[in-house]
């Protein structure tokens, strides 16, 4: 299975904004850009307001993009029909974050699961019935659970339904949504070996959207930092994190805590808080923020310019200043 | 939250799938038992009138007029010396009829219009609301009036009218219901799996509407069925001789003022009766579906 | 070790079920917050942790039954008082900062009023001198523009933000000997997070506070805490300082949640 590395997703300057009141916009993304091979996982990180659940949504239509490419194994997914937007859900399909609220509480498993064979796959009954069977034997649980209402499932289990209604189709790219962010830690590390295996076993491609740095470091092979609607920073994960040269990276990965005694972190402060996404200024989305900033920093949008090998950073002054952690 | 005792353990997923839990249900409250009982009894009634009824509800003369209740007459008899109780059992077919079938053409529109406006939402949503709030500038009694004088009598005409009125209530209720459930990952997950828009909103989304949407027609049926009767009472839309307990009431309003009681008394104790039966049902209904309460 | 503030003793209690059975729920829970300490109590979902917390302000839903336990506070049962006398050590002795602070707040009040409310309830005092307190508590837990902040309503306040207003309210505001802290980070982003952890053990260093710190995230008990208690379906599995409990982990339950926490092969 272990063919040519080829791009399973790719997106050019994807946008979405949104009109508010008195004639102005909410900047939710600006201009995108990833890639993403067969069998890889690029995880999305970010604070909220950051933009990473739109970006999901936006490349499977669920929101519709204001620009920009989204290119699904060669296809074209910005200039599809809405009708023909099925035919893109038999190679993309998504795990979301809460799957309390994903599953529809009137449907059994049984009844989750048949239904994207039903409609996708045109399976009947009988076939139906034992790819349901496989499904759930495939992500850790038995035929017996089928017969069970989402609230009769725990957390955990309630996620692997989920996870195995993605597969159903078996498709080549999933967007995982947070897929752990609601669910207790023992259950989180259960759930991401499952999630492991399967690539593994599928060479499925993951958009991998979260906030958890460790869920980062522990799946994901690449990762783009996003804040306010852009990414400021992208690269391999281990490049990323033992090197990061974007501020903001430096100051969320010196944030979060490390479960370990003894461990003294340096921080990295920004001053206050997120600002607006409405009508932002141009300029370094971090200016207001950042403790290294420059006056040069708010007249111009920096561009991500590569500081190492596949790693790009969207900071001009780290990188002419050359101090690197 | 309340959780399984698998969630306290630290690995849930490999535990065998327990038992599926027995619902625990809420024993049924003094008000569902009395509104469905008592809904049961007027039905009960309405087709035993099919079949039996003490006297011909429509024959004046059986005895003479204004007997007062006696056992040959159990609920005494009106002014052209028709039987009360075969009329008021005739009457049952009539009101609880015209109310049941008025309800569920109403609901049946009201909730799929709602739900497209909901869902969709744009231009459409808009046309929609707009032509809602356009009718429910008038109230509801006085537009029935209207209309039925405008399309004239006849037990269709009235249902038709009187369903007519009630749509714009069940449209704003379930375009509300969808509208909040629109953006649930479950509807976004629905998509995702092949369903069309159409079957997310109608497949998906509505079902999970129904609770509330039942409980407002319980409620709103009582409405209706004192319009259908105060429709009867005016002698608008129907033949004035039909047993019906509006019409009945106001063929015994003479009656009143010389001390004839059981002609009015008794046709308004039946609709008492049905309006407080739909008005538990609904009252129960609304406290079963409220999402408080929900497991 | 030294008198503790406040000790846990035997605690064991249910849920009464809608059909009247009951749910047992908390079995035999003890433990003593030192005085001058952060300790968290640190579980997963159902283990017991917020309950107890609850209970120790008198707080517990109306379904739980208690069937044992004592809580001793400076030498008193709380369980044995009271509602009046619950009343007046909830606040005055004992407050509490809940995990969704921009719900905890009243939304048709300004964040200011809210807190100079409390100040004249617990010090009585001018409505001016009420205010002035506020905006102080405000300014000291590091709000930006504290005099025009207090003027604003809870809707205008970011998660962080309010939660900082929870704090100056429960910590400053409020007096108290003993601070409880219910997920206080819990749904903030990580470097708000990390902003208000910093300032919780600072003011409780500054203060000499007590608090007890409910959590179920290890990597801010490793940062903040002195003493740890690992809950998990009702029990205490394991008690100790920090770095006993993340160096030399007695309990299996305790080593797979440290595991898990680290995302350690061992856990996957």
């Amino acid at each position: 299975m272990n063919g040519a590395p080829y791009t399973v997703l790719r997106t050019r300057g994807l946008a979405k904004q949104y009109p508010v009141a008195g004639g102005r916009r909410l900047v939710a993304v600006d201009g995108v850009d990833l890639a993403l091979d067969a069998g890889r996982t690029l995880a999305l990180v970010g604070e909220s307001g950051s933009g990473k659940s739109t970006i999901a949504r936006c490349v499977v239509r669920l929101v519709e993009p204001s620009a920009g490419e989204v290119w699904i194994n060669g296809r074209a997914v910005h200039a599809m029909g809405r009708g023909s937007l099925p035919e893109l859900y038999r190679e993309a399909q998504m795990v979301f974050q809460d799957p309390n609220g994903s599953l529809n509480p009137r449907m059994t498993v049984r009844q989750v699961l048949h239904e994207p064979l039903r409609l996708h796959l045109k399976l009947d009954r009988e076939r139906r019935e034992a790819r349901a069977r496989q499904l759930v034997e495939q992500v850790g649980l038995t035929p017996a659970h089928l017969d069970r209402y989402p609230h009769e499932l725990s957390g955990g289990q309630r996620q692997r339904i989920g996870i195995a209604r993605a597969l159903a189709v078996e498709p080549d790219l999933l967007i995982l949504d947070e897929p752990t962010s609601s669910l207790d830690v023992s259950v989180r590390g259960d759930i991401l070996a499952l999630l492991l295996r399967l690539q593994r076993e599928m060479r499925l491609a993951y958009l991998f959207i979260t906030h958890d740095l460790q869920v980062v470091r522990h799946v994901a092979d690449d990762v783009a930092v996003m804040y306010l609607g852009g990414i400021v920073e992208s690269g391999p994960v281990a490049e990323v994190f033992a090197r990061p040269a974007h501020p903001y990276t430096r100051a969320l990965l010196s944030a979060a805590p490390v479960p370990e005694w003894g461990v003294t972190r340096t921080r990295l402060r920004l001053a206050g808080e997120i600002p607006s996404p409405i009508d932002p200024p141009p300029g370094c989305r971090l200016v207001g923020r950042c403790p290294l900033a420059q006056p040069g920093c708010s007249a111009a949008r920096p561009p991500l310019v590569e500081v190492s090998p596949g790693h790009l950073s969207a900071c001009p002054v780290t990188l002419t200043a050359g101090d690197r952690p | 939250m309340k959780r399984s005792a698998a969630d306290a353990t630290l690995d849930p997923a490999a535990l065998p799938a327990a038992p599926p839990a027995r619902r625990r249900r809420a024993p049924a409250s003094w008000s569902l038992r009395i509104g469905a009982g008592l809904l049961l009894f007027y039905a009960g009634v309405a087709l035993l009138s099919l079949v039996w009824t003490p006297y011909d509800p429509l024959a004046p003369g059986m005895g003479d007029g204004y007997l007062p209740p006696s056992r040959e007459f159990l609920l005494g008899t009106d002014r052209l010396g028709a039987d009360i109780l075969s009329r008021l059992m005739a009457g049952a077919r009539y009101d609880l009829g015209i109310t049941l079938v008025a309800v569920a053409i109403a609901l049946s529109i009201g909730s799929a219009l709602g739900t497209i406006a909901g869902y969709f939402g744009g231009v459409v949503d808009t046309v929609i609301s707009r032509l809602v709030e356009v009718f429910q500038a008038f109230p509801g009694l006085l537009f029935a009036m209207l209309i039925v004088q405008a399309v004239g009598p006849g037990v269709p005409n009235i249902i038709l009218v009187l369903s007519f009125i009630g749509i714009p209530d069940y449209l704003r209720l379930a375009r509300a219901e969808i509208r909040s459930r629109r953006a649930w990952p479950y509807a976004e997950a629905a998509r995702m799996v092949g369903n069309t828009p159409w079957l997310v909103a109608f497949r998906h989304l509505l079902p999970n509407s129904a609770g509330p949407l039942l409980a407002f027609t319980s409620i709103n049926a009582a409405f209706v069925a004192l319009v259908t009767a105060s429709l009867g009472f005016l002698g608008l839309g129907l033949d004035p001789n039909t047993p019906e307990w509006g019409s009945m009431i106001a063929r015994g309003q003479d009656g009143v003022m010389t001390g004839e009681w059981w002609v009015s008394f008794f046709p308004g104790l039946a609709i008492l009766g049905l309006t407080g039966a739909f008005y538990l049902l609904g009252d129960a209904l609304s406290d079963l579906t409220d999402p408080r309460r929900r497991r | 070790m030294t008198v503790p503030l406040l000790r846990v003793d035997g605690l064991g209690g249910a849920f009464r079920r809608r059909d009247g059975g009951l749910t047992p729920v908390l079995h035999d829970v003890s433990f003593a917050l030192q005085p001058g300490c952060i300790t968290a109590v640190v579980g997963e979902t159902g283990s017991g942790k917020s309950l107890t917390a609850l209970t120790i302000l008198g707080l517990q839903p109306s379904a739980f039954v208690r069937r044992s336990g004592r809580i001793l506070f400076a030498g008193q049962d709380l369980l044995a008082l009271p509602p009046s006398a619950m009343r007046a050590v909830r606040g005055r002795r004992i407050s509490m900062v809940f995990q969704d602070a921009r719900a905890a707040l009243n939304p048709v009040f300004s964040v200011g009023a809210q807190l100079a409310d409390v100040h004249r309830l617990q010090h009585g005092g001018s409505a001016r001198a009420a205010w002035d307190a506020a905006v102080e508590a405000l300014r000291r837990v590091r709000i930006p523009e504290a005099e025009r902040r207090a003027r604003q309503y809870p809707h205008e306040f970011s998660g962080g933000m309010a939660q900082r207003a929870m704090i100056a309210m429960a910590a400053l505001v409020c007096t108290p000997a003993l601070l409880i802290l219910d997920e206080p980070t819990t749904g903030l982003d990580v470097t708000i997070q990390s902003d208000i952890m910093e300032l919780i053990v600072e003011l409780c260093r500054d203060r000499g506070l007590t608090a007890c710190l409910i959590t179920h995230d290890l990597g801010v008990v490793a940062e903040s805490c002195e003493e740890v208690v690992v809950m998990n379906a009702g029990r205490v599995v394991e008690t100790g300082t920090t770095e006993a409990i993340f160096t030399r982990p007695q309990q299996p339950y305790t080593r797979r949640l440290l595991a898990a926490s680290r995302l350690d092969a061992a856990a996957a």
